[in-house]
């Protein structure tokens, strides 16, 4: 009497690739407890094949990074007729460009840091890095943060404390990708606020404050076990604590996302909140934020990957 | 079907600690993937052995069963054949070094040697100094006895022993368990520890009291330059690695180690441990290879293809690849290490290289600290000239994408240019 079947996608080619196995095996065990028919595949040239084969009954993605979070795997999943776990095709989109996301807060009212994006090819083709000494005027001076417009886990991130080593941190971001985010430093706390929004009701979970020993949550910070302190939930004031969770409810309808996104913002230490991002396919790891802010809300980790299971199967075609 | 399915492991949190950080490389599964029949491959140091006759081989293996099948299909000694060990007495002899087959130990190439000579010697933590850029199935061999390695950089003689000198200062007397080098065309670096500077590497061993291991893969196979004496010749108390995997073949799994009698006598309990005896058959195969004097020829024939080879990959290195490179010309051996700007990530390069159809191993995996980023290993061994000019023209396209971008930041003013051309 076994469930539906399951297919959990993750691996792939994408830089978040160990990441993601992580992320699917814990999946995978969850769904399995709870008596699905897990299928688990690592994402390579016969995905195609091997879905039309085995006809799973909804596919659980657990890719993240490129191709897994940025509408491409969500676009082929709409095409071959299997529906999927988290946020569609233009959400993805979205999210995933930081600079496009960015615009999108603004319009839609949602405070973020102010921000320059500049492509590889305004550099080669345009003199870009010409410009670069306007850099902290337009600003508001130093330290800024550099990052790839389109990369997840915070691949390629530097702080950058002076003009001289702009260019560097610049050069890295777009070794990761043809853009890079140079942004306005906010010091502060950062907050990672999780919205599971499926069938049964929308969710804000409690916010998650991170504090990296070595002040900036980088790649390392992020996977490496005592690097980082977490607080669930955030020890924020409450009226601080209700606009987090605003934003993120905002920020998950502003870009048009459905079943689960995460939004990570900073408060300022002036006590505004800043949102810096959204992210639609959230690490699901032991360390990872989601999963924390989940068991704090009262939902284990099978609950909530159930949920999103769920919440697929509903969108069968 | 199916070949996409993920297996988990559910053995995970019972392994040995001593394994936690022994790990395939997202690189691996990238060469995975790398199988397609058109893909030139600059990314394995794979002796070519169609250059070995085979009728020969064929014999040898024939005569090993047939004429000593009962010695070839039994168990041996720990120590390995005592004719196979006379014989490398003789390899040994012609490269200036004189020893009694007692004096060596067969070993499952000179890999099982490295695994052993670490087991031997390395408690976890403690400090052990090998080059940087390194051998990466030393550094595999090692890292599963939990040592810090130390990486002293090279220049175009080998390993800096201003930098060695300054390493063992620090640390102290007798502060490293073992210094490890390749002297000859090292891998992955191509270059060669100058006479002086193996001279001046004894007396800091003496000095420090600190053993060297000499991995001498690829000495005979030197296709130009004059000979250079191994540091065993110079000093007794080395312990000196050889193999029969690039002057035979690989897969026989041959090699040799010779040390000082007392690490001897160590080496050889921990091997028995490991595997009682080498194996017999393998061992009077190459007894009867290396029998007369065919096996120069054919290993002439060998240098001279290797020779030629790495002509075709410094020409296309020189036609094709941008001045912000810089690269070694190796004397022998089987690689060449290219360096670029810093900011170059040639990890992040690696897939964008597949797509193109052609491989390289990224720099950071030849040390154990995550340098290396902006430097690739290339193996011209294993494709044929024509082919190597391909496969770097297709690996010049990949960098000059990356490289237009750092260009316009030296234009701009942005990023001081550095001194430009191959070395």
């Amino acid at each position: 009497m076994s469930k539906e079947k399951v297919a959990v996608l993750m691996g792939g080619r994408s830089l978040e690739r160990e990441v993601s196995l992580t992320s699917g095996r814990r999946v995978s065990d969850a769904l399995q407890e709870r008596g699905y028919k897990v299928l688990a595949l690592d994402v390579t040239a016969d995905l195609v094949e091997t879905l039309r084969a085995e006809k799973p009954d909804c596919c659980y993605i657990a890719l993240h990074g490129k191709y897994g979070e940025d509408g491409t795997i969500q676009e082929l999943l709409e095409f071959l007729g299997i529906s999927y776990t988290g946020p569609g095709v233009v959400a993805s989109a979205l999210a995933w460009d930081k600079s496009v996301a960015k615009y999108l807060f603004v319009q839609g009212g949602v405070p973020t840091p102010s921000w320059i994006t500049l492509t590889a090819d305004a550099f080669k083709e345009m003199g870009a890095a010409t410009a670069l000494d306007l850099v902290p005027g337009e600003l508001g001076g130093f330290p800024v943060a550099v990052k790839p417009s389109k990369q997840g886990s915070a691949l390629g991130l530097a702080k950058v404390a002076d003009a001289e080593s702009l260019p560097e941190a610049l050069l890295t971001a777009l070794s990761y990708g043809e853009a890079a985010v140079i942004e306005k430093w906010v010091e502060g706390c950062e907050l990672a606020v999780s919205v599971l929004d499926v069938e049964d009701g929308f969710q804000v979970l409690p916010p998650v404050e991170i504090q990296a020993k070595s002040g900036l949550f980088d790649f390392n910070a992020m996977y490496t076990a005592g690097e980082t302190d977490y607080f669930v939930p955030a020890r924020l004031e409450p009226d601080r604590a209700h606009i987090a969770v605003d934003l993120a409810r905002k920020v998950h309808e502003l870009l048009g996302c459905r079943d689960l996104s995460r939004v990570d913002m900073v408060m300022a230490e002036d006590g505004t909140v800043y949102v810096l991002e959204c992210n639609t396919s959230p690490g699901m790891t032991e360390t990872s934020l989601l999963p924390m802010a989940a068991e704090a809300a009262g939902l284990s980790f099978q609950d909530v990957v159930e949920r999103l299971v769920r919440a697929a199967l509903s969108r069968r075609p | 079907m199916g070949t996409a399915r993920v297996v988990f492991d559910r053995w995970e949190g019972r392994y040995a600690e001593r394994l936690r950080d022994v790990r395939s490389s997202a690189v691996r599964d990238l060469f995975a993937a790398a199988s397609r029949p058109d893909m030139i491959s600059f990314s394995g140091g794979m002796p070519y052995v169609d250059g070995v006759p085979a009728h020969t081989v064929a014999d040898a293996a024939h005569d090993a069963i047939v004429g000593q099948g009962s010695c070839a299909l039994q168990y041996g000694s720990s120590e390995g054949r005592p004719e196979l060990r006379e014989f490398i007495t003789e390899l040994m002899a012609e490269i200036g070094v004189r020893l009694r087959a007692n004096d060596i130990i067969v070993t499952a190439g000179a890999q099982q040697a490295l695994d052993l000579i670490a087991k031997v010697f390395i408690d976890p933590g403690d400090v052990i100094i090998a080059e940087g850029p390194t051998y990466v199935g030393a550094l595999q061999a090692f890292s599963a006895y939990q040592p810090d390695v130390r990486c002293i950089p090279m220049d175009e003689d080998g390993m800096r022993m201003d930098l060695l000198e300054a390493e063992l200062s620090r640390i102290g007397r007798r502060g490293a368990k073992f210094i490890y080098t390749i002297p000859n065309f090292q891998n992955p670096g191509g270059v060669t520890l100058s006479a002086e500077r193996r001279r001046r590497l004894l007396e800091l061993s003496h000095q420090y009291d600190v053993p060297v291991i000499e991995d001498d893969p690829y000495g005979r196979l030197r296709f130009e330059g004059g000979h250079i004496k191994p540091l065993r010749a110079l000093d007794e108390e080395v312990i000196y690695l050889g193999t029969f995997s690039k002057i035979f073949a690989p897969g026989l799994r041959l090699g040799w180690v010779t040390a000082p009698r007392p690490i001897l006598s160590k080496i050889l309990l921990v091997k028995q441990a490991a595997d009682l005896c080498g194996s017999a058959f393998a061992q009077v195969v190459a007894e009867r290879y290396f029998a007369g004097s065919r096996w120069r020829r054919t290993l002439q024939g060998l240098t001279r293809t290797y020779g030629e080879r790495r002509d075709a990959m410094l020409a296309a290195l020189e036609e094709h690849f941008p001045p912000e490179a810089r690269w070694t010309r190796p004397e022998g051996g089987f690689f060449v290490w290219v360096e670029f700007p810093e900011f170059l990530d040639t990890d992040a390069m690696l897939a964008e290289a597949v797509e193109h159809g052609v491989t390289f191993v990224p720099g950071t995996g030849f040390f154990p600290d995550g340098r290396g980023r902006n430097s690739m290993r290339l193996a011209f061994c294993y494709a044929e000239p024509e082919r190597i000019d391909e496969g770097i023209r297709r690996l010049a396209e990949v960098l000059e994408d990356r490289l237009e971008l750092y260009r316009a930041f030296i234009a701009a003013g942005a990023i001081p240019g550095r001194a430009e051309g191959a070395a």
